[in-house]
């Protein structure tokens, strides 16, 4: 994947409307240009709002790539911090999101890569085969954990597509800059994603 | 949830909620302040580093002014002393005056 610092392609579609319902997680950036220039030149208080603002994303996309959740935390606050050092290559004419998530995909996967060198780890697999259903009040903690299992099963790039889209809100033109790859090729990750992720969910209702 | 067709522009708010729960990552304010603490420390760093190259650059300074110093005095001090002129020596008081005087009575007495 490229460098996060490199010029990004044309600024992207905005993304469609919020349908009812949607977890609407897409986050404004009007004077994200300003708070970036004001941090650039050491205003704590702009890289905190910055930090603050992004904190939930990124830690959610490392969570997608990593699983682990410490991990997780390592790898966007590595992300948060390169992106501080390199503040001043941000191009305050394209959108901060996207940008800032590059560099947040980038670690995550570059921390999953150094943690399979050291130890390896094996997928959990079988994981829409059912089992005994859990009690009620910790059903939802146990379709997360299912759906993170899931989730570990995908190409890290189709992890980082279906949660950016479904969860975060962002466009396919966005999440190709994210990625660095065509757009085609995101709609593509989105499905097969989808496709995975909601057999689990139909099986998970059907064993209620 | 609907079955969508693929590639589906829009966001399934069923599945997005889920995963939302599921990669839930816990209290934000820790996150936060954990991060701004360590952008401190590396802002802390990279002035130690700053000073650190200037106190290098500073004692190499010092030392070589050091050296001109001393090569200067020490030269000074290794010069000869200058030679007297011949108005120095006939200015100068005599050092044995009686040989001067028996030079100039033996020169009046043979003319």
């Amino acid at each position: 994947m490229a460098d996060a610092g490199a010029p990004l392609p044309p600024s992207p579609t905005p993304p469609p409307p919020s349908q009812p319902g949607q977890p609407a997680a897409r986050i404004p950036g009007q004077d994200e240009g300003e708070l970036v220039a004001r941090a650039v030149a050491g205003d704590r208080a702009a890289f905190g709002t910055l930090v603050d603002r992004y904190a939930g994303v990124a830690r959610r996309v490392a969570r997608a790539v990593l699983g682990n959740p410490e991990d997780a935390d390592d790898a966007a606050q590595d992300a948060m911090l390169s992106a501080l050092v390199k503040l001043d290559q941000y191009d305050p004419r394209r959108p901060f999101g996207p940008w800032l998530l590059r560099i947040v995909s980038n670690a995550a996967t570059d921390r999953r890569r150094r943690r399979s060198v050291r130890r390896a780890e094996p997928l959990d697999v079988g994981l829409t085969a059912g089992g005994p259903r859990p009690d009620v009040t910790a059903e939802r903690r146990a379709l997360g954990e299912r759906l993170r299992q899931a989730l570990a099963t995908l190409p890290e790039r189709r992890r980082i597509a279906v949660v950016l889209f479904d969860v975060e809100g962002y466009s396919h033109a966005e999440i190709a800059t994210v990625l660095g790859i065509p757009e085609g090729t995101v709609r593509s990750e989105v499905f097969h994603a989808r496709r995975r992720l909601r057999a689990l969910l139909a099986d998970w209702k059907e064993e209620g | 949830m609907k079955d969508l067709l693929p590639f589906d522009h829009r966001p399934d708010p069923v599945l997005g909620n889920a995963l939302r729960r599921a990669l839930d990552p816990g209290d934000a304010t820790a996150f936060v302040a954990r991060v701004l603490a360590r952008a401190e420390q590396l802002r802390a760093a990279s002035w130690d580093t700053v000073l650190a190259r200037w106190a290098r650059a500073g004692v190499a300074a010092a030392l070589l002014i050091a050296l001109a110093a001393g090569y200067l005095v020490g030269h000074a001090s290794a010069t000869p002393a200058p030679q007297p002129s011949v108005a120095d020596a006939l200015i100068a008081p005599p050092a044995h005056p009686g040989e001067v005087e028996i030079v100039l009575a033996s020169v009046i007495e043979n003319p």
